[in-house]
């Protein structure tokens, strides 16, 4: 039991917050912004403004990308808690550098040697990028139920069906999709993974636009995306080497991979970064009474609490990838705590905010852009999406406690 | 960074578990809150061969000399069993003798608790049951050689069993930033010592001490005289780090019967925990349970490692009275009326949770000592970096850091 980091990781956390503090400029920033802005817009050459391509170029000079993959795969061959330092001091600064979510851990877990040579380096280098298509307009907590069907025909499949929630499906170039690939088997069986190019024919990119939409949300902001998808497959024919880990086998290579996406840097710096907001505008409003209202003191220690499980239940999932070991539910509790957190810490700045709480970007008086407001509108996303925390509960209670499942009988519905 | 146990450390946990299944069933916890004295002594010297009482004194001592995170594990143990055991108070007395005892007051004290032949207790709360400096009002006045104590100390734990009491009191008045506090080792069974037992929802062993002119040696006094503040205070966050494993161990194991009950009874149909609204409860309990867990280790390492500690454990303790009781509680929901029975052993656990949650600090005053640090210091506060604490107004909760030695 170890809670500190080595000297040679805190030195190199060090030297990477100097190095966030020299070269994450105003001009990264605004790449980054207009990044984001194409979000709005559909399709879209280079993802990345010519200053975050820069600010790459001296990532993987320092040897700071994919520190935690082997090196044959374009990675560093380094331990894991070395590689959620350098994520972690990226995201404070709203830069998500991080292969959280990038498709990349289920490659690793579940690839052919062939896939881990050509996506992970590409994925490290962020050359190419996954949208995740998994969720149906039916089918969300259910995932299972999903009815993309990927229909065998000699050595290609034919794809057909719909996705929603395809977040950056018009910037990303690959789709990472779950498609049934046997209606004969049990929902759970019949379902297959596949990675193939967004280019590939017969797929059409609708967009959704969420609630930050107008004015959009400051960077920063948790769940500030503007846009999503619904993404449309139209006899895709994709060759069967895009399978992920072998047909049928789609249901657990999704669940370790979502398990493994959900450890790290993003999702904490995430649920946390209003907690820093909240104490240290408590600190600096100069709002008579504020700093001494013994309301506002216990509210502010009780989320600082909270919020230093999310690091710690964070460390914990570290702990126990760095040991190669298996998820049995802390993945899942990590998904319940921090999001809920987030939300929490949310509703109460805005309730120490009071009116101003409400004002958006862009408004007369908004507070720090209207950054809380938008939090507000973004916050209890994360509580929804990649596994909701009603799910994530489920999933705590059965696998991690051995509660039994609902029984099917009729005297189940008396 | 590994937050896991390490393979010892699991091996340490699985030694006293498997001790106390075989040692403590839920009838002799039952037959000690009825007994006067309160602890089995012959499961006490069991313990002692197993080398609890020393794990975390020094080896010239004859104990183990390792880390209090390995103490919090045997400590989480005993509250997993609710083992009626005076270890918590005697391992906070010996690890402050430990800390600022003379090598005589050390080889007088120590041997004996390594061997299981001697039981300690402390005593700090009087009738004001905040955790600082002011609430002190017992005095001790120098005669000659000897000391001259008197007053009254509440909620003193296992002292019917002790044999020696650590007692802070008062040889100065508090003024500009010397607490005036000193810490005296007195014999249970001294002149002028008398104790009414407390009746507590534990239904543990907790008196009221009066000290009507006890005269004790003055060779008895621990550290100098007046200036005993820090290591009381660093005796008060030993306390509620430990405290704060016992509960976690005790919550955990109520918890587990709650999972245990909602696997096996039945209603509408089906198990009762096959219901999302049980299903819930349960992984709330859990999660919590391991975040009580997370804060409290890290607390207890802070210690072992040197550095500051006070925000973790008032963090640990403020969520720990918190978490452990509403978990306990869902466990008494889940359990229906059965729960409410003093058949079903269940209320062992719950009792003594929700007393040891009221003890050595509430969460109102854990939150303010976290509040004081995030924001009477000027400057951004980062987290996941060390708070830093400054001394602003007195009180224990308040105070400046301090290492240990």
């Amino acid at each position: 039991m170890n809670f500190g980091y080595t000297p040679e990781q805190e030195a190199l956390r060090r030297e990477v917050n100097a190095f966030v503090a020299e070269h994450v400029t105003p001009e990264v920033l605004q790449d980054k912004e207009a990044q984001d802005d194409q979000m709005h817009g559909s399709g879209v050459a280079d993802p990345f403004g010519p200053s975050m391509r820069a600010l790459y170029g001296k990532l993987r000079e320092r040897g700071w990308l994919g520190i935690a993959y082997p090196r044959e795969y374009g990675g560093q061959g380094g331990d894991r808690i070395s590689q959620y330092i350098v994520e972690e001091a990226f995201m404070r600064v709203g830069l998500n550098i991080s292969l959280s979510g990038s498709g990349a851990p289920a490659i690793m877990a579940a690839g052919t040697e062939e896939q881990k040579r050509h996506y992970i380096p590409r994925l490290i280098n962020r050359e190419i990028t996954f949208a995740l298509g998994f969720t149906e307009p039916h089918a969300g907590a259910d995932l299972a139920a999903i009815r993309c069907r990927a229909t065998r025909d000699g050595d290609h499949f034919v794809i057909n069906g719909q996705k929603i929630y395809t977040t950056s499906g018009h910037l990303s170039s690959h789709i990472y999709l779950m498609a049934r690939t046997d209606p004969t088997l049990p929902k759970r069986e019949g379902l297959s993974i596949f990675i193939f190019p967004m280019s590939t024919p017969g797929i059409t990119v609708r967009p959704l636009w969420s609630i930050q939409n107008e004015p959009r949300a400051p960077l920063g902001t948790t769940y500030g995306e503007a846009r999503t998808n619904e993404t449309f497959f139209d006899n895709v024919r994709v060759h069967e080497s895009t399978l992920l880990g072998g047909e049928n086998k789609g249901w657990k290579v999704a669940a370790d991979g979502l398990n493994l996406d959900r450890v790290g840097a993003f999702r904490y710096v995430m649920s946390i970064r209003r907690d820093e907001d909240m104490v240290n505008w408590v600190k600096t409003t100069g709002l008579e009474g504020y700093a001494d209202n013994p309301a506002i003191r216990d509210k502010v220690a009780e989320l600082w609490i909270e919020a230093q499980l999310c690091r710690l239940m964070t460390m914990r999932s570290m702990s126990i990838v760095q040991r190669g070991r298996d998820f049995s539910y802390e993945g899942s509790a990590e998904k319940v705590w921090a999001p809920e957190h987030g939300v929490r810490t949310t509703e109460a700045i805005t309730q120490m905010l009071g009116p101003y709480g409400q004002l958006l970007r862009g408004s007369p008086h908004a507070v720090e852009e209207g950054v809380f407001a938008h939090n507000v509108l973004g916050a209890f996303q994360s509580g929804v999406n990649h596994g909701g925390v009603t799910i994530m509960r489920d999933q705590v209670a059965r696998r991690g406690l051995g509660l039994p499942a609902m029984r099917r009988a009729k005297a189940a519905a008396h | 960074m590994d937050v896991l146990l390490t393979d010892e450390q699991e091996m340490i946990r699985e030694t006293a578990r498997s001790f106390l299944e075989g040692e403590c069933s839920p009838q002799l916890v039952r037959a000690m809150e009825a007994d006067p004295l309160g602890y089995p002594p012959e499961m006490w010297r069991k313990a002692a061969e197993l080398g609890w009482q020393g794990l975390s004194l020094p080896e010239a001592y004859g104990g183990s000399g390792m880390p209090l995170v390995y103490l919090g594990l045997v400590i989480q143990e005993v509250g997993r069993a609710v083992a009626p055991l005076p270890l918590l108070s005697t391992a906070v007395a010996a690890l402050t003798v430990a800390e600022a005892g003379s090598d005589a007051q050390r080889g007088a004290v120590l041997p004996g608790v390594v061997s299981g032949d001697a039981v300690l207790t402390w005593a700090f709360t009087e009738e004001d049951p905040r955790l600082r400096p002011e609430a002190i009002a017992m005095v001790a006045v120098q005669e000659g050689d000897h000391y001259v104590l008197s007053g009254r100390k509440m909620f003193v734990d296992d002292f019917v069993a002790a044999d020696r009491c650590l007692v802070v009191c008062r040889t100065a008045p508090t003024r500009g930033g010397n607490a005036g506090l000193s810490l005296f080792l007195v014999d249970t069974k001294a002149e002028g010592v008398s104790h009414t037992p407390l009746v507590t929802t534990a239904k543990d062993k907790q008196s009221e001490v009066v000290f009507d002119r006890v005269r004790i040696p003055a060779a008895n006094l621990i550290g100098r005289a007046g200036e005993a503040w820090p290591v009381v205070e660093r005796m008060l966050d030993r306390a509620a780090a430990l405290l704060c494993a016992q509960m976690l161990g005790a919550a955990r194991k109520d918890a587990e019967m709650a999972f245990d009950y909602a696997k096996m009874r039945e209603a509408f149909g089906q198990p009762i925990g096959a219901f999302q609204s049980i299903q819930h409860m349960c992984s709330d309990m859990v999660i919590w349970i391991d975040g009580g867990e997370l804060l409290t280790y890290e607390a207890l390492w802070r210690m072992d490692e040197g550095l500051p500690h006070q925000v973790e454990v008032s963090q640990a303790k403020a969520f720990c009275n918190e978490k452990c009781l509403a978990s306990a509680r869902n466990a008494q929901i889940i359990h229906g009326g059965i729960g409410f029975m003093m058949d079903l052993d269940l209320h062992l656990w719950y009792r003594r949770i929700a007393a040891w949650g009221m003890r050595l600090g509430t969460t109102y005053e854990h939150r303010a000592r976290v509040a004081a640090a995030l924001i009477d210091r000027p400057g951004e506060v980062v987290l996941g970096l060390p708070v830093p604490v400054e001394a602003p107004a007195s009180g224990a909760l308040a105070e400046p850091e301090r290492q240990v030695a």
